[in-house]
């Protein structure tokens, strides 16, 4: 008998990019064999689609200030990976890969118009940089990577968070989203200004999530800010650990 | 072709970035504010790029228009971008006030002044054309749009020059509504003009100094003449050195004779304050005039004040875990078998109040590349900060040019998250004092916390030390061009060109250039350039290797014209000196280039003994690095002591039951007490995932926060281990007004304090826990009574870090601290109160048995732990009533050693038990016993009823040394009570928490009658929070 394969999870990194240690941790405690590579690495070995799909199971563009934020948050990153890789991710979810991009990630993805053309982000609405926990509440059944969790507690810690829609298709935008289950993750309670409390999104397939919370932040009980209320649990994980797990889950279908 | 945009935010929109500005406007200039009915903030770019307009025109589109969110106006190019006129018309139309009455305010950047923007927005163009655009120059900056009647030109040149615009490095141009409608400023022959200069290479015009036979008076006014900042003594020992024939000799084989500019400047770099600590090691003659008092044991002849103090007491502990001390001004501690924790502390001041943002962000930056330059590179995880600052309800006059102590608060946090959130660091805690002797100066303390494997801190002295730098290795410049805008004169109070600005995505790429290579194996060291340039960086380099060379012409620059001896000694930022193995260089030149970080080949190390600099085949300086390390002339001061205050008497007839309870409302409101979560939330305290104890716990709820403060962060910082690290500071400098001595005592105490409450370990000989000391100080070299009070602050330090058994193994100071300058016309000096900042590091054993501040639940007892001696003077309480004080007999606090170990070896876990029965462990510090308490029911809006038999306004207000409030189940009570009296612990029972939400403050009366008063836990969080105060 052979040993099973492990899914794998492909996480970029570099030029301003921040997160990718813990979201790498995030992935390798749920099971994954993980690989972090430089943004511009795969960009000058022009890593295709297709070695992509061949090779990995799960893309992720974890969180961090890509390009300082220079010309908006994640806008920079976006472009490289659209015109560097040239990646298609709907082909790559279609072949079975999953994607996750967290805070800066998800900024780069809604730039790059993964959840459509009519959507934006921009700064909170009192211009601030926050690093609060907030909970928030997952609804619909569509995202694969929310599925089974309730509501969850995680840190947000962004100036630039606030999802637009543009307010000359609102209604359409909205109606399609709800056909399409994508809005998938909102807060309990506005703190950023976003639209409709948007906390994150995913494609009409599910596979494609993006959010503005760190659930990478959220591994182990003891990152939680009261956690010291429940020493008993101290040894638990995180609730953001369970994203994760449902990737691997997820994952091992397509191996 | 030329072009400029401008990006709006749709006027549907609100336009954050404006609504700041505005904020910004009001804290200094609350009538002009009232003038503005309406503001839009429009970036804009200009570029001059090697593309048709048919290319230009989609590519602008991409990258710099969002149809959602954004309106973009481009002079005729893009119309569709925008509304009906596609110009920034469609923008006034949208005001609310119509017809309105506009101007606007176009800042741009001074030409070499870092534009990180627009070399984004070069980038982006490059990355949709699919090829690098070498000859296309863009510019950044922004256009404040402005509507309101009363505005006139005088009152936008205020907000210009006041609120917009570091006139430093920005320049601004006012557009009146007409100028604006007309577009002129969208001409091809106007954006050519308003494009900044392309970058050339420098000239390599260099002075010699003809030094020969000069009288000594004339030698020291050269060095003041050409701002070099060496002694009339130091220009002798130079001149003296010079003289020497052989020397002549040898130098005349190199073309040079006289000493050249390059080689002054690097004694005058080399040899500074900064650079050297020859305050620290100059012979001082004490004397302390009121010796009856009693205090401390200081030597009459005091040989070198580091070597007295730190040094002998750093002696007296060595201890195993002990890896580096002040290396490079790094410490190193024993993590576990394979990895050490750094740690590392700095002050900075210096444009603090010019541009606080600005300011911040460059002492940021540098402290975290600061904490990467431990051997071949740590990776930091934690950063803390303590900030002083002047007052924030001042309301006199300002010194010139300098910005309100708000302002400084909002700049600083500002820039804290370019300097050190961009870098992918997390700020975890830190302590803010307010007093307006900072008003001038304010100071920010830096101290920082890396990981790095054991096996690559150098052993110094070891040859064979692979991690040490050797002849034959390569030495490379990483990060930066050199520019003008890190140039200064060593020790001027302010210069114009002071200030830089952060390239915050530059540097996290040269931090993770180096890190990546260190893991590669291809770094030897790595030295971080920052004061003095690469004149202190590439000698200190030089010295360890034994000789070094370098050629200058190697380095690239951000703007023309830059002498050599410019370059040298520039302080641009965003640059590290890497030493190599020969071997490895192309390896690395080739990882650097894939990653986009420029670097230059600056030069070699030998085995010449001297310092080599050059510029291609002509050289510039050649200096024996012996004479560098050792030729500096040693400084003799005298320090004449006096006590500073006589001590207040006794206020009669002020009753706490009267008055404690306003008194406690107004301690939580005192901006040295008041929640800083604002600041906490602004900034990134959580990046890496590594947190464990954060600077406030409490329950996550929407709206208005419940968290009580901690004393200090913990980290997990290697996932594979569930051991963490406890970092605190401490900070008192209203103690220096009574005596430095228990100043010093008192702020080590605190940071060590706060690291044991919350867990870090102590008592056994491997316990793990060290200090990092920074001092800033009035200039004491002017003043003897200044150095006697430095004196004594080291001494005091001494004396605590012995008692305790804490290591000091790092720490810079900074000793020029006091503002020198004008205020409404006239010329003042300020010196700041003398400070020092203690950071304490120690290892958490297990993360899971940490322990906050807040209390748990109704029922649980609460308890004082020692508490010895506290005083009400120099308290938080005598600074908010200055003079007399109520009680019996006023009096200072005292250290009581003792007791203090036995608390802090059984809270570290010396007994072998993680004391998981302690609910809750907070420190009494500012504000005493009573704001401890507060503080601790405001997480869970607790009540708690707590008794008192001793003389309330010092037994409640009091404060001083090793005193905790920790509350403990009742089940628990008896067991910990009797285990506390077994130990030797003081200790007693100061009440009960309960559900009542109220804090219910009892005192009894020698005659057994009780007298009380109450406070709605809502009331003491409204003060705590002082919601608006700071925003």
């Amino acid at each position: 008998m052979s040993t099973p394969r492990k899914p794998r999870a492909l996480v970029l990194t570099g030029e301003g990019i921040s997160c990718e240690r813990e979201t790498a941790q995030g992935f390798l405690r749920a099971g994954f064999d993980v690989e972090v590579r430089h943004l511009n690495d795969l960009i000058v070995e022009r890593f295709s689609l297709d070695q992509l799909s061949a090779r990995f199971q799960v893309l992720v563009l974890p969180g961090g200030a890509s390009h300082g934020a220079d010309l908006g948050a994640g806008k920079l990153l976006a472009l490289r990976i659209s015109h560097g890789l040239g990646w298609d991710f709907s082909t790559f979810v279609a072949r079975g890969g999953l994607i996750l991009g967290v805070s800066n990630g998800f900024q780069a993805m809604i730039r790059m118009g993964v959840f459509g053309k009519d959507l934006s982000i921009a700064r909170n609405i009192d211009g601030k940089f926050q690093d609060i926990w907030v909970r928030v509440l997952p609804s619909g059944s569509r995202c694969v990577w929310l599925k089974g969790v309730g509501q969850v507690e995680l840190p947000v810690r962004h100036s630039e968070g606030r999802v637009m829609i543009a307010s000359f298709r609102r209604r359409e935008v909205l109606a399609k989203m709800e056909r399409y289950g994508m809005m998938c993750l909102r807060y309990e309670s506005d703190f950023n200004g976003s639209d409709e409390r948007i906390a994150g999104l995913c494609d009409p397939t599910g596979r494609i999530f993006g959010l503005m919370p760190h659930p990478e932040a959220f591994l182990r009980w003891t990152a939680h800010p009261d956690w010291t209320y429940q020493p008993g649990r101290s040894g638990s994980p995180g609730q953001g650990a369970e994203l994760f797990n449902n990737a691997f889950q997820e994952a091992l279908r397509s191996i | 072709m030329f072009l400029r945009i401008e990006v709006a935010q749709h006027p549907e929109f609100a336009d954050p970035a404006a609504s700041e500005l505005l904020r910004q406007v009001e804290l200094s200039y609350p009538a002009i504010r009232k003038k503005i009915r309406w503001a839009r903030c429009l970036e804009v770019f200009w570029f001059d790029f090697p593309m048709s307009r048919e290319e230009m025109i989609p590519a602008i589109n991409e990258v710099f228009w969002d149809p959602v969110l954004k309106w973009m106006f481009s002079g005729n190019l893009i119309p569709s971008a925008a509304g009906k006129h596609g110009s920034i018309l469609d923008l006034m139309e949208a005001a609310p006030h119509r017809p309105g009455r506009f101007w606007a305010l176009e800042t741009r950047y001074r030409p070499g002044v870092t534009d990180h923007s627009a070399r984004s927005a070069l980038t982006a163009l490059e990355v949709v054309a699919g090829r690098s655009l070498p000859e296309g120059r863009t510019a950044s900056g922004s256009l404040l749009l402005l509507e309101g009647p009363q505005l006139d030109e005088e009152t936008l040149a205020v907000i210009a020059r006041e609120v917009l615009c570091n006139e430093m490095m920005e320049t601004w141009t006012l557009y009146s509504e007409a100028e604006l409608i007309k577009s002129d400023r969208f001409h091809q022959e106007r954006i050519r003009r308003d494009l900044p200069k392309m970058v050339l290479r420098g000239a390599d015009r260099m002075d010699t100094f003809s030094l020969g036979q000069l009288p000594a008076g004339e030698l020291a006014a050269l060095a003041r003449k050409r701002n070099w900042n060496l002694s009339e003594a130091e220009m002798v020992a130079i001149q003296q050195h010079f003289a020497n024939p052989a020397l002549r000799e040898l130098r005349q084989a190199q073309g040079l004779g006289d000493p050249t500019e390059v080689e002054l400047e690097t004694f005058s770099r080399c040899w500074s304050e900064a650079a050297r600590g020859k305050l620290l090691s100059a012979e001082i003659r004490y004397q302390d005039n009121d010796p009856l008092l009693g205090g401390p044991e200081i030597s009459r002849e005091i040989d070198g004040l580091h070597a007295q103090t730190v040094g002998l007491a750093n002696a007296e502990m060595q201890r195993p875990w002990m890896l580096a001390e002040f290396q490079n001004g790094t410490g190193a501690l024993a993590f576990d078998d394979d990895d050490a924790i750094t740690l590392r502390s700095e002050v900075h001041s210096d444009s603090l109040a010019l541009d606080p943002r600005a300011g911040t962000a460059s002492g940021a930056a540098r402290v975290v590349r600061g904490a990467v330059a431990v051997g071949p590179g740590a990776r930091p995880f934690a950063v803390n900060d303590v900030l002083c600052t002047g007052a924030l309800d001042y309301a006199g006059p300002l010194p010139e040019r300098l910005r309100h102590p708000r302002r400084v608060l909002a700049g600083f946090r500002a820039g804290l998250e370019q300097g050190i959130t961009l870098s992918g660091v997390p700020v975890v805690g830190g302590a803010m004092v307010f007093d307006e002797r900072f008003l001038g100066k304010p100071q920010v303390v830096f101290s920082s916390a890396g990981l790095v494997p054991r096996a690559l801190i150098p052993a110094p002295g070891n040859p064979d030390d692979p991690n040490i730098p050797r002849p034959g290795d390569r030495l490379c410049v990483v990060g930066s061009a050199v520019g003008r805008d890190g140039f200064q004169p060593p020790n001027e109070m302010i210069s114009s060109t002071l200030v830089q600005r952060v390239d915050p995505t530059l540097q996290k790429k040269v931090l993770d250039l180096i890190l990546e290579a260190r893991e590669m194996g291809l770094v030897r060291s790595v030295t971080t350039v920052a004061e003095g340039g690469l004149s202190v960086a590439a000698f200190r380099v030089g010295y360890l290797a034994g000789g070094v060379r370098v050629d200058l012409a190697s380095l690239d620059q951000k703007i023309s014209g830059l002498k050599p001896s410019e370059i040298w000694v520039s302080e641009t930022l965003e640059r590290m000196l890497v030493a190599l193995d020969r071997e490895k260089h192309g390896l690395f030149m080739a990882l650097a280039e894939r990653r986009g970080v420029p670097v230059a080949d600056l030069g070699e190390l030998t085995r010449s003994g001297h310092l080599e600099v050059d510029w291609g085949t002509r050289r510039l300086a050649f200096v024996e690095l012996d004479f560098i390390q050792h030729g500096c002339p040693r400084v003799k001061l005298d320090a004449v002591w006096s006590v500073p205050a006589e001590m207040p008497q006794a206020l009669p007839g002020y009753y706490f039951s009267q008055h404690g309870r306003q008194a406690l409302l107004e301690l939580l409101a005192r901006p040295n007490i008041a929640s800083k979560e604002w600041l906490q939330r602004g900034v990134d305290h959580e990046l890496q995932g590594a947190s464990v104890l954060k600077a406030f716990s409490g329950p996550i709820q929407p709206g208005e926060s419940h968290v009580s403060p901690n004393d200090c962060s913990v980290l997990r910082p290697k996932s594979t281990s569930s051991a963490g690290v406890a970092i605190a500071t401490g900070v008192a400098p209203r103690y220096s007004d009574w005596d430095p001595y228990l100043m010093a005592q008192g702020v080590v105490d605190e940071a060590v304090r706060n690291v044991v409450a919350a867990g870090g370990e102590y008592g056994n000989t491997d316990s793990v826990l060290a200090l990092a000391a920074s001092f800033s100080w009035a200039d004491p070299t002017q003043d003897s009574f200044s150095l006697a009070g430095l004196v004594r602050g080291f001494y005091g330090l001494r004396q605590a870090a012995l008692e305790l058994s804490t290591p000091i193994l790092a720490g810079n100071h900074a000793f020029s601290e006091e503002y020198r300058g004008q205020v409404q016309g006239k010329d003042v000096r300020v010196p700041i109160p003398g400070t020092l900042t203690v950071t304490a590091v120690a290892r958490v054993p297990e993360v899971r048995y940490v322990r906050s501040a807040d209390f748990k639940s109704p029922g649980d007892g609460i308890y004082v732990l020692g508490a010895e001696v506290l005083g009400l003077v120099g308290s938080e309480y005598h600074s908010m009533r200055p003079g007399n004080l109520p009680g019996t007999r006023p009096r200072l606090p005292e250290p009581r050693w003792d007791g203090a170990r036995r608390i802090y070896a059984w809270l570290g876990g010396t007994q072998g038990k993680e004391q998981v029965r302690l609910r809750s462990v907070h420190d009494i510090s500012d504000g005493g016993l009573l704001v401890a308490v507060a503080e601790s029911c405001l997480a869970r809006s607790l009540g708690a009823v707590v008794v008192t038999r001793d003389e309330p306004w010092e037994a409640w207000f009091g404060e001083g040394f090793s005193a905790f409030v920790v509350s403990v189940s009742e089940a628990d009570g008896l067991l910990m009570e009797s285990e506390w009296t077994e130990l030797g612990i003081p200790w007693r029972k100061l009440g009960t928490v309960n559900a009542t939400s109220k804090l219910e403050v009892r005192n009894q009366q020698p005659d057994g009658s009780v007298e009380s008063w109450a406070v709605e836990v809502g009331e003491l969080r409204r003060a705590w929070r002082k919601d608006g105060y700071w925003q």
